[in-house]
């Protein structure tokens, strides 16, 4: 193997049918056109798992990649990507996730681990350096994530080995359960652990004793100073070592786009009773942070009084913090954290957990739900008994909630009714921020490549309100407006691309993205000192446009079309009601063109044009879409 | 004299400290090749460095069979690689257990402190390491400093 610097300079396959494993050097061509983490699994999973293959078949691939930073001391964070076709959406299914895990892969020696096929017994995968071990998985069958966790350490009789595990939501084939690490840090979106469940395979431990090497230490060093300076500075630091995410709930309520009972109110008026500021000041004892990571935004909680008291643990976010609060109307701290506890034990996307429990409130409270259909349980907004017991049944897929395991989506298609009320893009569940005070947010949801998700794009500086800020960067001032339109295709644009790098270099995008500590020139920079590759600030905007297609290319393969990049209809229609976004409604149509024109994909089908991806060195794809039957202008 | 001390409630785990040593002193970045080792347990949020502490008297030093491990000047326990012939006598009667075998080399990996300016202290983000004088004070056995901790964050009663 040659020698690399801030590669790992290999990639590991495992075939589980055959029993057998490869070990392959990382190509340069990989590298210099997809660059790491993300783009790696992308381009993976367009040319090695084609269209028709069934997501919980063993045909379908479930690859890890980290990125060329991911070992070091590069101090915003150190994550992977795990991806596979996904088994709710059909399409690109891709999560991402922090803590140690991505970091212990490197030091094993692997830029990337492609796991195929499907084991007859069930069986967990330990890699120690080159040494795989196939283990038989029988005693922990039905385990929970902390169980697993655990069982593997003692097994192996190591507490420091990484544990990347499912839970028995996807044991279960709950088509929403995620990949779990560090316990609480879960890859949870587009099910990529009921992939993993599929393939007999309950986890994958690590441990990896190689180290890396750099090829600039002078130049590294210099730029490691420069943002150390930027972010023990930042204005944003403190908020977020105190708070983590958890103190965008404030903030969404206050500015008026906090889903709240189910988007049917964009802000909860218990906000401040489940709000970031009042675990930090009861419920928090100390700090904890990703492998090498300067802000350590995460927090760990114990709940000291009340029907709870003991629990404790890691977290939460924003999201499953927001999602078990206002988006289904509970006003109970305590019982929310019980919620985002279970769902991380039992293995399940909280985001989606949630979307489809305040999916059943709304039919419920229209009187279109009854309890004879519901098992008894009365689906009232802010019932959270009622919210722990769905969790549970949707887990292991008991009655009522086995209609709610197949996703929003499904679970409507089945019912036959709350179609219009199913929040999703391309069967992927909206997350916690109302696209109608949140335009630029709300066009990403719409066009990401893993369906409705905001980490794709992330535009926060919508969120300055700062017209000259939209000037200076894209020649428009509503750009930068979050409540208006224009201009929201050049900002989601140019956002896409950036993440697609952040997800790349597999660092942190709270921190490189929104505290701006890592914009396309700094990359740049520093994946050069740490690799000895060339990059520049247009290669790293061109790495973001490579791989951005690229993924719009497998959705295109998929059969996505322009009509599948549309909201539902009640951010279309309906204006909303109350809070500092009042009467805003989601102006769909001149939003979508306007981002097509700036992505130069056809205006009618959303299909990238030809030559667009002639210049990006993407011809083998306009090919093979031929090949598919697909016209291509 | 100087030594390493940790603060547990402010550790956030992120292990830039193993990081940072294994760069100054081993030129690359990997955990298995650092001085300091960060002891995690995801369940109960802990996070606590170890690092040599230089006792005086050192159990690992005296339990040495071929005097391998020696003082220096400033009292610091160094090992002299030419006489260690691996056997992890000191891995096992370290009172804090602090020390690891470097993977190739196989022999101990203990803290030097940079020569005075130890690089994990001025890089540690949250102030959880500090360099101070400590006189002859001697080190609080790892499962104390734990159970204390889990009693104060009430995670144990």
């Amino acid at each position: 193997m040659p020698r690399c610097y801030g590669y790992a300079g290999r990639i590991l396959r495992i075939n589980l049918t055959k029993n057998q494993v490869k070990i392959q050097p990382t190509e340069k061509r990989l590298i210099t056109k997809f660059l790491g983490g993300r783009g790696f699994n992308s381009k993976r999973l367009y040319d090695e798992v084609a269209k028709d293959v069934d997501p919980l078949s063993p045909q379908n691939k479930l690859i890890f990649a980290t990125g060329p930073l991911v070992g070091t001391a590069f101090p915003l964070g150190a994550r992977f990507n795990v991806t596979a076709k996904s088994p709710l959406t059909g399409i690109l299914g891709d999560s991402n996730a922090g803590g140690h895990l991505a970091a212990e892969m490197k030091f094993a020696g692997y830029d990337q681990i492609v796991i195929e096929g499907k084991s007859r017994k069930p069986v967990y995968i330990f890699i120690e350096d080159q040494e795989i071990q196939i283990e038989n998985a029988k005693h922990l069958a039905g385990k929970d994530v902390y169980e697993t966790t655990e069982a593997i350490k003692k097994d192996l009789a190591d507490r420091t080995v990484q544990v990347a595990t499912v839970g028995p939501a996807a044991e279960n084939h709950v088509l929403y359960a995620g990949i779990f690490v560090n316990l609480a840090r879960p890859a949870a979106r587009t099910g990529m652990g009921t992939v993993m469940a599929s393939k007999n395979l309950k986890a994958v431990a690590l441990k990896g004793t190689g180290n890396i090497k750099i090829a600039d230490p002078r130049r590294f060093w210099k730029i490691v100073e420069e943002i150390e300076e930027e972010t023990y500075a930042h204005p944003q630091y403190w908020p977020r070592r105190t708070m983590g995410t958890t103190r965008i709930l404030m903030l969404a309520d206050r500015l008026g786009f906090l889903p709240t009972r189910h988007f049917t109110s964009a802000t909860f008026q218990h906000a401040s009773k489940v709000s970031g500021e009042r675990l930090a000041r009861e419920y928090n004892v100390k700090n904890r942070a990703c492998f090498s990571c300067i802000v350590p935004c995460s927090r760990v909680y114990v709940i000291r009084e009340g029907e709870y008291a003991g629990l404790h643990g890691e977290g939460p976010e924003y999201e499953a913090l927001s999602s078990f609060t206002a988006r289904v109307g509970n006003s109970n701290l305590d019982l929310a954290l019980k919620a985002v506890d279970l769902a991380n034990r039992l293995g399940l996307d909280a985001i989606t957990t949630a979307e489809c429990i305040a999916w059943a409130m709304e039919l419920y409270e229209k009187g279109e739900l009854t309890r004879k259909e519901t098992d008894g349980l009365e689906l009232t907004w802010g019932n959270g008994e009622a919210m722990l017991a769905l969790i549970e049944k949707i887990a292991y897929r008991v009655g009522f909630g086995d209609l709610l395991a197949d996703g929003v989506r499904r679970a409507a298609e089945k019912l036959g009714k709350g179609e219009e009320i199913a929040f999703h893009v391309k069967g992927l569940e909206i997350i916690q921020a109302d696209p109608r005070g949140l335009k630029g947010y709300g066009l990403g949801y719409a066009v990401a490549s893993r369906g409705a998700d905001h980490l794709r794009s992330e535009p926060f500086v919508e969120l300055s309100d700062d017209p000259e800020k939209g000037v200076e960067m894209f020649g428009v001032p509503e750009a930068t407006l979050r409540l208006a339109h224009k201009g929201k295709g050049k900002l989601v644009r140019y956002f896409e691309n950036w993440c697609a790098i952040i997800d790349s270099l597999e660092v942190c995008k709270n921190l490189a993205g929104n505290m701006e500590l890592l914009p396309f020139d700094r990359a740049a920079e520093i994946a050069e000192a740490v690799t000895g590759f060339h990059f520049t600030e247009e290669a790293m905007f061109e790495f973001g446009e490579r791989i951005v297609n690229l993924e719009r290319a497998y959705l295109v393969r998929e059969g996505i079309r322009r009509r599948d990049d549309y909201l539902p209809i009640r951010f279309l229609k309906e204006p909303l009601p109350n809070g500092n976004s009042k009467g805003a409604i989601f102006e769909m149509e001149s939003m979508l063109d306007e981002y097509y024109a700036e992505r130069e994909w056809n205006l009618t089908t959303g299909i990238p044009k030809a030559e667009k991806m002639r210049k990006i060195g993407l011809e083998y794809v306009v090919e093979d879409l031929r090949r598919n039957g697909i016209q291509i202008e | 004299m100087k030594r390493i001390l940790v603060d547990v409630d402010r550790c956030s785990g992120c292990r830039l400290c193993e990081t940072v040593c294994s760069f100054n002193n081993e030129n690359a970045f990997g955990s298995s090749i650092s001085r300091i080792t960060v002891k995690k347990e995801d369940s109960i949020g802990l996070d606590l460095p170890i690092v040599c502490w230089h006792c005086n008297p050192c159990n690992a030093l005296e339990s040495c069979p071929t005097e391998a491990l020696e003082r220096n000047e400033e009292g610091l326990v160094f090992v002299n690689e030419e006489k260690c012939i691996g056997c992890e006598k000191c891995l096992e009667t370290c009172v804090i257990g602090a020390i690891k075998l470097h993977p190739e080399r196989k022999t101990p990996l203990i803290c030097n402190q940079c020569g005075g300016k130890p690089l994990c202290v001025e890089k540690c983000p949250t102030k959880a390491l500090t360099y101070t004088e400590t006189g002859t004070k001697q080190p609080r056995p790892t499962d104390q400093v734990i159970e204390e901790t889990l009693r104060r964050w009430r995670i144990i009663a």
